[in-house]
């Protein structure tokens, strides 16, 4: 596996594109968290109320909440890193390198795993980013800090780890399936965004809206911000929501290797 | 003689046509081995099976007489249509990825690279090459291995003709070192240049293997002219030994049987009276005798 790594930084290392998006989708999530700091802060001082409640108050990146809305803010973005592994994969359809790379010696299971460790070292990146950011952030806002407060939503980061990582297996596999970039990302966007959830919105049962994959990897992390409200929260990851969005990990590799033994490259 | 490849009844069916219909490919170890075919006779189709990239509908396979799809690969270098590289990467990156590929370190990237003439250019970005540098980028890549098997599909497409005698020169080079080449070509000349032996296909199926000196032994062309060439053609077409004449330019080609020399069919020229203004004795070529191996009635 390490060497198939190598072999896919190598495809990596001076490709403009794979750092353009990266750079833009850490800067985004830069961006976004400090925004609404900057937002809470502003409405603070204006002595503006969010039902009833001061929002410099709000401990949104205090530890141990940051951990949560750290990771759920993050994953609105999960769609730029899926777009790269989209282009990554279309363009060896288009480049005909992915036959080349068949036929220098890959088998194809060897270039499903090249592609698999490109697609576990982003979702690394991703979380390791999270944490350095969160600890940062959590340092500078949290008032009187508790050693033991800081890490205990810290089970989010795994959440955003496979949230991430099953995101992109499901790109690869539209990708591969589709073979035209335009396509693919057209395909991803709709589902994702648009047919999933509607087929959610409408079944009212929450078990079974559960196990579609977008919903599935939702789960993982559920919208935090309702807890202000004095709403009740899931403030952890299940066995139940982690084993679906797993099955779900497997599955699209299972596909994905289906498609690339069966096609004629 | 060892092969250094077998099919056994290798086919490969699409919705409505048979590409390649029951084959079996022998190649000698250390032949120059040129594919045949017109267009669209499954020459790629062959290829692409026996290189894993296309699915058998049925049929096997082997490479060095054993099973190991993967790891026989590795020892093959192998270009199959048009140059693959990543466009964005130098010719360096581009074979190092190659070499990774196949477990090999970097060292013979430059000896490749300077070996067709790209060493100039080694830094730059493949999308600025032009046709015949990708074309020899293909080369190297397929040289870089130092494979034991180089399969070839039509290599000099897109170079000049200076790059098409420096290819021809490699792959004698290859030859010369006791290293397998399979070569697909349409282009006749160049498979009686530097090939071996050979096979024809067509409509999937291999209707003709041989060796290439061979071709050239069997027959003789001869091409003759005179003053007046009517009278000409009734002897020509008089004459037993003969199987086939064929005006072109106003002159005419005579093909004579085996068994005939070209001074016998001087001397029956002669003791008729006709007293040539052009003789000349050709050998066959690889392309009179495909032609003609692709008219034969079972074969169309």
């Amino acid at each position: 596996m390490y060497n198939h790594f190598k072999t896919e930084i190598l495809k990596i290392r001076s490709y403009k594109t794979f750092w353009i998006i990266h750079i833009l989708y850490f800067a985004i999530i830069l961006l976004v968290i400090s925004g609404v700091k900057l937002l809470l802060n502003f409405l603070a001082e204006q002595g503006e109320k969010i039902e009833n409640i001061d929002p410099g108050a709000i401990p949104v990146f205090q530890f141990p909440d940051i951990w949560h809305n750290l990771t759920w803010i993050a994953g609105i973005f999960r769609i730029v890193p899926a777009i790269f592994i989209i282009i990554s994969i279309t363009n060896e359809i288009s480049y005909n390198t992915l036959r080349q790379n068949i036929i220098d010696g890959l088998s194809r299971k060897d270039f499903l795993r090249s592609k698999l460790s490109l697609i576990l070292f982003i979702s690394v990146l991703s979380t390791l980013y999270l944490f350095i950011l969160g600890l940062v952030m959590g340092l500078i806002n949290t008032g009187h800090i508790e050693t033991k407060y800081i890490f205990l939503y810290i089970p989010f980061l795994a959440g955003h780890f496979l949230e991430i990582f099953i995101y992109l297996l499901i790109a690869l596999f539209t990708g591969l399936w589709i073979s035209r970039a335009g396509l693919a990302m057209i395909l991803l966007l709709l589902y994702s965004y648009v047919i999933e959830p509607i087929v959610t919105f409408r079944i009212d049962s929450a078990l079974i809206s559960g196990f579609f994959p977008i919903k599935a990897i939702n789960n993982l992390i559920r919208f935090p911000f309702t807890k202000y409200a004095l709403r009740e929260v899931q403030d952890h990851l299940t066995w139940q929501d982690t084993g679906i969005a797993v099955f779900y990990a497997f599955l699209f590799i299972w596909l994905t290797y289906l498609i690339l033994r069966r096609r004629d490259l | 003689m060892k092969n250094i490849i077998s099919t056994d009844q290798l086919t490969k069916r699409y919705r409505n046509i048979t590409a390649v219909n029951h084959l079996d490919l022998e190649i000698p170890e250390h032949s120059v081995f040129g594919i045949l075919g017109p267009n669209g006779s499954g020459k790629t189709t062959t290829l692409g099976m026996i290189l894993d990239v296309i699915n058998p509908t049925s049929g096997t396979y082997s490479w060095f007489g054993n099973r190991n799809k993967k790891e026989n690969r590795k020892r093959i270098g192998s270009i199959l249509e048009s140059p693959a590289f990543y466009p964005y990467l130098s010719a360096v990156s581009n074979l190092k990825i190659v070499a990774r590929i196949k477990n090999r370190p970097y060292n013979n990237i430059d000896e490749v690279l300077s070996l067709v003439g790209l060493s100039g250019r080694k830094n730059d970005k493949y999308k600025t090459y032009s046709l015949g540098m990708k074309q020899r980028l293909a080369i190297a890549s397929a040289l870089l291995c130092d494979p034991s098997v180089l399969v070839l599909d039509e290599p000099t497409n897109g170079l000049d003709p200076q790059g098409i005698a420096e290819i021809r020169d490699i792959i004698k080079k290859l030859a010369d070192e006791k290293k397998t080449v399979i070569l697909a070509s349409h282009l006749l000349d160049e498979v009686q240049k530097v090939c071996t032996h050979f096979g024809v296909l067509n409509h999937g199926e291999l209707i003709y293997k041989g060796n290439v000196e061979e071709v050239s032994r069997d027959e003789h062309l001869v091409e003759v002219s005179t003053d007046d060439n009517n009278a000409l053609l009734k002897i020509l077409n008089d004459f037993p030994e003969q199987l086939g004449v064929k005006e072109e330019n106003g002159k005419f080609n005579v093909m004579l049987k085996p068994s005939v020399s070209v001074s016998d069919f001087s001397r029956y020229l002669y003791e008729q009276g006709i007293f040539p203004t052009h003789l000349l004795t050709k050998r066959k070529n690889l392309e009179q005798q495909f032609l003609e191996i692709l008219n034969q009635p079972e074969n169309v």
